[in-house]
């Protein structure tokens, strides 16, 4: 069953076309990616399903039933983490999470109850302080705190990692893979090594439209270009493997770069079997060999250009 | 209902930890203690700075002395600090992003108007009954049951008037989002209302008379069957504005 349908949704904000007629579904307890570039209209779109934005046209489906622009009952079934999360200065972590809790409607003692466990989850147990002395990264979790308090079925995340150090980023896409099991996860990014380490679908935006949607397996898979990578030890060794490749037919290209070389082929199949063979004859022990894979990185550079 | 006590707690807290309470408590409890003194002690501070030799004749400070200070005080120090504490109530929670986290998690926005209001409202009644009180202990210890007229109608009259800076301090918030677009619209709204003043026949309906007549009521230059009227104009006024911030702000993009 899918938790969110888009279809055919719109938007412009003056005269610029933001969003341009997107369709896409998210699948319950998946945690899906949603990449693009800075003002590729990703916000937009998550301020549209969350009935902040009204958008011109389509519509949008959570668990079933139709986001209404402005009051909308589907906010229930969300946990919205914005990219720069602003609370109540004046209040503690646990004040403002009770504060969250009483207005999703949780009675005081299951609302105590989750307070506890959601500031343990995200670690913030010993910051017993005012909010308005949080560090950005502090804020971040409090803001993943306060999007799960009512146990949403959809937890949709702005960015959620831009803005943090390497081990902050770490802690919050631990955080993001720990909920999976109980929350489906929509979550904006730029960054695509997040993207590559917990997502299991992705959609790209490009202009307003969606230029990539799919498992990253499968966009792997049909944006596959075979290739080798080569690295040996010297320039030596790898004159003389290259002075042994020219008889081969399935060589389209080859690429070097210092002492590693890259070969697009038409068939990967004879070509590992003839590389190795070349390699064995000829006692060329390279220090690496492998099959290249298109990374997301070059998806998104294919897709964007 | 929940959800309004929780969001009227919050703004409770709000006003409390961002010490504006504590403000608006000490300007008026200090206009409360000031209006009868003044009154009692300024001809003896007039005396003692004028040259020797010109003597100037000083009628006896009275109770309605004490009251017109009261009014005069109220009026324009206590209502502008109120007006300017108040003035970013919805403006900081557009700017911040604050209401986003509120608003995704169900919170309704009818719910976001009213708490405010009734917060800003609750704590404009305390302070002002406050001031009112302290004047009144004062007033009663300098001249003893001194009886004024109309004292109460006019009383009743300056609290309204707040209410309708109040809520005319929210609408604007809501249709310019700034901080200063709510305050320059509170602003607008009193100066045109004191232009209207001037027209005699307009006074009925003017908000404006519930706070620049006070005094005049209690000495009777005023009739009160002005400020009746003036009263529920200004009150439906009110109504009015909150009315149209809930419809302006259920329409809005955040």
């Amino acid at each position: 069953m899918s938790i969110l349908s888009i279809e055919n949704l719109s938007k412009s904000f003056g005269a610029a076309k933001v969003i341009d007629g997107i369709s896409f579904e998210v699948a319950e307890k998946s945690i899906f990616g949603f990449i693009g570039k800075n003002g590729a209209g990703k916000t937009t779109t998550m301020k549209m399903i969350l009935g902040l934005l009204k958008s011109d046209g389509g519509c949008i489906e959570v668990c079933g039933e139709p986001v209404n622009y402005g009051q909308t009952k589907t906010n229930r079934f969300i946990g919205y983490l914005p990219d720069v999360p602003e609370f109540y200065n004046y209040m503690t972590p646990k004040e403002y999470l009770m504060l969250c809790g009483e207005i999703t409607g949780l009675s005081a003692s299951v609302c105590k109850k989750r307070c506890i466990d959601l500031i343990e989850l995200v670690g913030l147990e010993k910051a017993n302080r005012k909010i308005g002395g949080f560090s950005r990264g502090m804020k971040q979790r409090l803001g993943i705190a306060q999007a799960l308090i009512n146990e949403p079925k959809l937890l949709i995340c702005d960015e959620p990692t831009s803005a943090l150090d390497p081990i902050g980023r770490k802690e919050l896409l631990d955080i993001l893979e720990r909920v999976k099991v109980n929350t489906t996860v929509l979550f904006s990014t730029h960054i695509l090594s997040d993207v590559e380490r917990i997502c299991d679908r992705i959609a790209l935006l490009n202009n307003g439209k969606l230029a990539l949607c799919g498992t990253i397996t499968e966009l792997r898979e049909q944006h596959k270009q075979d290739g080798l990578f080569i690295e040996f030890e010297s320039l030596v060794d790898l004159n003389a493997f290259l002075s042994k490749l020219g008889a081969f037919s399935w060589v389209n290209k080859t690429e070097s770069n210092g002492t590693s070389l890259t070969i697009k082929v038409s068939d990967i199949k004879r070509a590992e079997k003839d590389v190795l063979n070349i390699l064995s004859d000829h006692q060329l022990l390279p220090l690496k060999f492998e099959i290249m894979e298109p990374s997301i990185e070059t998806l998104f550079m294919e897709a964007v250009q | 209902m929940r959800m309004y006590s929780a969001f009227f707690k919050k703004e409770l807290t709000e006003i409390t930890r961002t010490y504006k309470l504590f403000v608006l408590l000490a300007v008026f409890v200090l206009l409360g203690i000031m209006n009868p003194v003044m009154a009692k002690v300024m001809p003896d501070i007039l005396k003692s700075v004028m040259p020797k030799g010109i003597s100037i004749t000083l009628a006896t400070p009275t109770a309605f002395d004490s009251w017109a200070q009261f009014f005069k005080n109220a009026s324009q120090t206590g209502l502008i600090i109120v007006v300017i504490i108040f003035s970013g109530i919805m403006s900081n929670e557009f700017s911040k992003g604050t209401l986003i986290n509120m608003l995704t998690k169900g919170l309704s926005r009818p719910v976001v108007i009213l708490s405010k209001f009734t917060a800003a409202l609750s704590v404009w009644s305390a302070s002002y009954i406050l001031c009112f009180s302290v004047t009144y202990y004062y007033t009663d210890y300098f001249w003893h049951k001194a009886n004024i007229e109309n004292l109460y109608l006019s009383a009743a009259g300056l609290w309204v008037f707040g209410a309708f800076l109040i809520a005319s301090l929210i609408l604007g918030g809501v249709l310019f989002t700034n901080h200063f677009g709510g305050l320059l619209f509170t602003f607008g709204l009193v100066a045109v209302s004191m232009m209207i003043g001037i027209a005699p026949e307009l006074k009925k309906i003017n908000p404006a008379s519930l706070a620049t007549l006070n005094t005049g009521l209690l000495s009777r230059q005023v009739d009160s069957a002005v400020f009746y009227p003036a009263i529920a104009v200004t009150g439906g006024l009110t109504v009015i504005f909150i009315i149209l911030s809930v419809f302006l702000f259920n329409k809005k993009q955040i």
